[in-house]
């Protein structure tokens, strides 16, 4: 094998969040552990949410970074974990700047 | 409306669950979640069976390691949860895809790495296992998941980025027939 380039950082992402932070989460080296999509039957959340979560205390028990970027559907049941929040980058500016 | 959804392997959009000295990139293996996105499909993403069993810091495996009982039924509960969801987005009309990862003797969809020889002190230098052909644990599981829920298993194929010869027009390819 060779050098591993693992960035030991990771983001857990809501759902409606993936697609547009997928590019900025990437060029952070973030890896994305994502969280259930609204719509699926209770039982099935839960147990997506079980996985979530296990996956998150194995990470943290070995000192890697994980922050949340929720869009607050499972603010309550992700409590427990006190993940700190991920701050979305605002948009470009650049684009306001005129041509010179 | 239906839509599109692809079932990745956790890794695929998280190195990080990889075995140590696995990853190949910081986060994410952009080649298939960039081919997803322009292809517009949803992604969702599994579970690492192996990371929640073993641990980050686990070391290599092969399938005739990871093949015991209370491995399978941790993929089995595993499986119950990504069916669950499978099924939801089947009755809903959506046309679903599985990728895997096929030097993985868990996730592995078409190859799973084998070496009989495997066991005690960790002290293998070189890794002599050979890839043949079969499922990963995971993905038996969860074919008979899907079977005794009468779904198939989706249109899938495993990546190959550990393979020694590995080609990436060749899983472009693969993967273009999969997506298609």
């Amino acid at each position: 094998m060779s050098v591993d380039p693992r960035g030991r950082r990771i983001a857990v992402v809501a759902d409606s969040l993936l697609e547009q932070l997928l590019d900025e989460l990437g060029a952070a080296g973030f890896g994305i552990i994502q969280l259930p999509p609204a719509g699926l039957d209770a039982p099935t959340t839960a147990a997506w949410l079980e996985q979530v979560a296990e996956h998150v205390t194995e990470f943290r028990r070995n000192d890697y970074e994980v922050v949340l970027a929720s869009d607050g559907l499972y603010d309550g049941e992700l409590a427990a974990l006190e993940l700190p929040q991920y701050a979305i980058q605002p948009p470009s500016t650049s684009r306001l700047i005129p041509d010179t | 409306m239906s839509r599109k959804v692809a079932f990745i392997a956790h890794c695929l959009l998280n190195q990080n669950a990889k075995v140590e000295g696995g990853a190949k990139r910081p986060g994410m293996w952009e080649p298939v979640i960039d081919l997803l996105r322009e292809r517009d499909y949803v992604i969702r993403q599994m579970p690492c069976p192996e990371l929640a069993f073993g641990g980050a810091r686990r070391f290599w495996g092969v399938r005739e390691q990871f093949d015991t009982q209370l491995y399978r039924e941790h993929c089995r509960r595993l499986a119950k949860l990504v069916a669950a969801v499978m099924q939801q987005h089947t009755t809903a009309g959506d046309d679903v895809v599985l990728i895997g990862v096929d030097s993985s003797p868990t996730m592995g969809v078409d190859f799973t790495p084998s070496a009989p020889h495997w066991a005690g002190q960790p002290n293998i230098v070189e890794d002599d296992s050979t890839l043949v052909r079969g499922d990963g644990i995971f993905i038996e599981e969860l074919k008979a998941e899907l079977d005794a829920r009468g779904l198939p298993l989706p249109r899938s194929t495993g990546i190959r980025h550990w393979f020694a010869d590995y080609d990436p027009d060749e899983e472009l390819r693969r993967l273009e027939a999969v997506l298609a």
